[in-house]
């Protein structure tokens, strides 16, 4: 397997914005043209955005790729506006310049050989997974495989990433906790009973992960029941965003803590206590 | 000084464009080609910040906070946004001065710049030993002790806040130590005067302020504090004038050079710090934002030197030498005050 990112080439770019529009409640998609970056990336990594030219808000806001394309040289990301560095940046237009630093972290190992792969992913958390989606879906067609996308969202008004993740080869199923759309309940218990259930027992051979924390705990307990390797995509509050200032620290399995922008965002389950 | 003037021919353009800039300085016995060095703690054993620029720019670079043994830090959250500010209950977290020596002294000592270790301690026993152990090390310029960390249980910023242990700790430090050393301040005192001149009177080479401002959040949503250990330390633009009187009141306390840190984030920034008696500046929190926020102050110390009248002051000094120095306005915002005309 391939881990792109161990090492750190995080640098700098003024980029423009191509496209920046809504496509769920509170949920953009945006498209900016930065080569070096669609060059490098890897899922799983992120970029570290610039909100405001200001004092406030003052720190870089971290945001998954959540696609990126060599040969036009855009990088596209999947947002929620949560407050104001995020509503900031939903108010970018095209044309206007984007200061982003990336791509930054560890990503999600891709397979280089034939598995049966499975995402699942909460609410923005699937914007990461689409890029992993895109990257898979190669191998994934050529190799005969079948991959699942278990994703949730709170509401139908939310749901994103269905049609894209289709378009990969994956089969996707769709929870919202009001049942407003897909099957009512979580992604993780949809996941779990796939699993477990005994007339179509699926088997998968790795899990990738993206949402809060308590979600991810879950994710982690099926996967360790079904011994089936997962990697996790974790959020913490940054600052640097490189591993300097020892901000983003989540429990390390062992003793300590690890850095979520530097050894992460992506964990392997057993790296981490959640 | 109106600086919208800056664009208006100059009459005394001719005489500067003749003239060079020296942005040297000289502090501890360590001589760095400029003034403009990155706050402990904001910049890991600069690894990190290498890979993305030429850190050999720098004046110097200051590691994060070592102890004696390894610590592993606070429980996250370890950071909160405030207005213009960063609250970071970080605590210390560092591999112990051994593994550092190991692990980290062998690349750092190959930079052209440089390089101060930051040091901390529960006692002044722990202080003593770690500076003895360092002061092995070949090529290290500088201790800075930190007597002003808020984000641990013992020691720190206890020791900061009383002039008597100051002293103590800067002169065990001192003793044990063959390398200049710089004690780093804390904001979180009545009176900074009295604590800069305690640890003067201890030896200290030099003094470097300000450490962060203990603050607080509040979790408004589970209706408790954000930071297991209640308050946490407050960087960045919010604390800006705090540093800056705090700066004025010791160059007026002390002889040994002062420096200036706390929400230097342009340019503009690090010449009110220097005009307020830093001899030599250190850039923070404003690197996580813009890492090259270091570059682009010394770029502009050094057009603010070439560009601006203070030459007027400060080419008196300068006499028949035509470059204008840096060191030359250390300060000089206290001898125009004094000799100046406010009404
Ligand atoms: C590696 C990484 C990748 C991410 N990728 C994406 C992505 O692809 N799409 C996306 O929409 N979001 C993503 N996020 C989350 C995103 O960074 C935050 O939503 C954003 O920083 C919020 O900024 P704001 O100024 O809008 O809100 P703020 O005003 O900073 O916060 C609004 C509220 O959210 C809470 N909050 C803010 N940041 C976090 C956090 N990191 N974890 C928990 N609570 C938080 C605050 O306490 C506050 O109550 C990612 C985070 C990380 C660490
Ligand atoms: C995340 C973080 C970690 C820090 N760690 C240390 C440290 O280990 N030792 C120390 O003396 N100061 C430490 N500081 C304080 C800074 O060196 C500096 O004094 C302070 O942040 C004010 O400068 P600024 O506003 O430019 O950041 C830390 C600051 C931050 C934000
Ligand atoms: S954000 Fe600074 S170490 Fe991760």
């Amino acid at each position: 397997m391939e881990r792109k990112g161990d090492i750190l080439a995080g640098l700098l770019f003024s980029t423009k914005v191509i496209q920046n529009v809504l496509i769920a409640y509170d949920i953009y998609h945006m498209k900016i043209c930065c080569p070096e970056v669609a060059e490098k990336a890897a899922p799983g990594q992120f970029l570290h955005i610039r909100c405001s030219d200001g004092p406030t808000p003052l720190l870089r806001r971290p945001i998954s790729i959540a696609g990126a394309n060599e040969k036009d040289g855009t990088v596209e990301m999947v947002y929620r506006v949560l407050g104001e560095g995020t509503r900031l940046i939903s108010q970018k237009k095209a044309g206007e310049i984007l200061d982003v630093m990336g791509p930054l972290g560890r990503g999600f190992p891709v397979p280089l050989d034939a598995v049966d792969p499975v995402l699942i992913g909460g609410g923005v958390g699937v914007a990461p997974l689409l890029y992993l989606a895109q990257k898979i879906a190669g191998p994934l067609s050529r190799s005969g495989r079948s991959g699942a996308a278990f994703i949730g969202f709170s509401t139908a008004g939310e749901v994103f990433g269905v049609d894209f993740l289709k378009s990969c080869g994956f089969t996707v199923f769709l929870t919202t906790d009001d049942g407003t759309a897909g099957q009512k309940g979580v992604p993780t218990e949809a996941f779990e009973n796939c699993i477990k259930g005994h007339e179509v027992q699926k088997q998968f051979d790795i899990v990738y992960a993206c949402g809060p924390k308590p979600f991810l705990a879950k994710v982690k307990d099926a996967a360790v029941r079904g011994k089936i390797p997962a990697y996790l995509s974790l959020e913490e509050r940054m600052a640097c965003g490189v591993g300097a200032c020892l901000g983003c620290a989540v429990k390390s399995a062992g003793e300590g803590y690890k850095k979520v922008c530097r050894d992460g965002p992506v964990f392997e389950a057993g790296e981490i206590q959640l | 000084m109106n600086r919208d003037k800056l664009s208006e021919p100059c009459p005394k353009m001719e005489y500067i464009r003749n003239c060079a800039v020296d942005l040297c300085v000289e502090i501890a016995g360590i001589s760095m080609k400029n003034p403009v060095m990155v706050a402990s703690g904001t910049f890991g054993f600069g690894e990190e910040y290498a890979k993305i620029y030429d850190i050999n720019r720098l004046g110097a670079v200051v590691t994060k906070g070592i102890t004696l043994l390894p610590r592993h830090g606070n429980p996250p959250p370890r950071l909160c946004e405030t207005p213009a500010g960063l609250l970071n209950s970080v605590g210390l977290e560092n591999p112990g001065v051994e593994r550092f020596i190991r692990e980290e002294w062998p690349r750092l000592k190959k930079l052209p710049v440089p390089v101060i270790v930051n040091i901390d301690g529960d006692t002044v026993e722990e202080y003593r030993e770690i500076a003895k152990r360092l002061s092995e090390l070949n090529g290290l310029a500088a201790l800075e002790v930190n007597i002003s960390c808020p984000n641990v249980e013992k020691g720190g910023i206890a020791f900061g806040q009383d002039p008597g242990s100051a002293y103590e700790v800067v002169r065990a430090v001192k003793e044990a130590a063959t390398l200049p050393v710089i004690a780093k301040l804390s904001p979180n005192v009545t009176s900074i005067q009295k604590i800069a001149a305690a640890v003067e009177s201890a030896g200290a080479d030099a003094v470097s302020l300000i450490n962060t401002v203990l603050g607080m959040a509040v979790d408004i949503d589970r209706q408790r504090p954000v930071f297991k250990r209640i308050f946490a330390g407050l960087s960045g633009p919010a604390v800006k004038p705090i540093a800056l009187r705090m700066v004025w009141e010791a160059y007026e306390a002390v002889k040994i050079p002062v420096i200036g840190m706390g929400g230097i984030s342009t340019w503009r920034d690090a010449v009110e710090f220097i005009l307020a008696g830093a001899s030599a500046v250190a850039v923070g929190t404003a690197g996580f934002i813009d890492p090259e926020a270091p570059l682009k102050i010394i770029d502009g110390l050094e057009k603010y030197l070439v560009e601006c009248s203070i030459c007027e002051s400060a080419l008196k000094t300068s006499g028949e030498d035509k470059t204008i120095k840096l060191r030359d306005i250390v300060g000089l915002a206290h001898k125009n005050f004094t000799e100046g005309d406010f009404s």
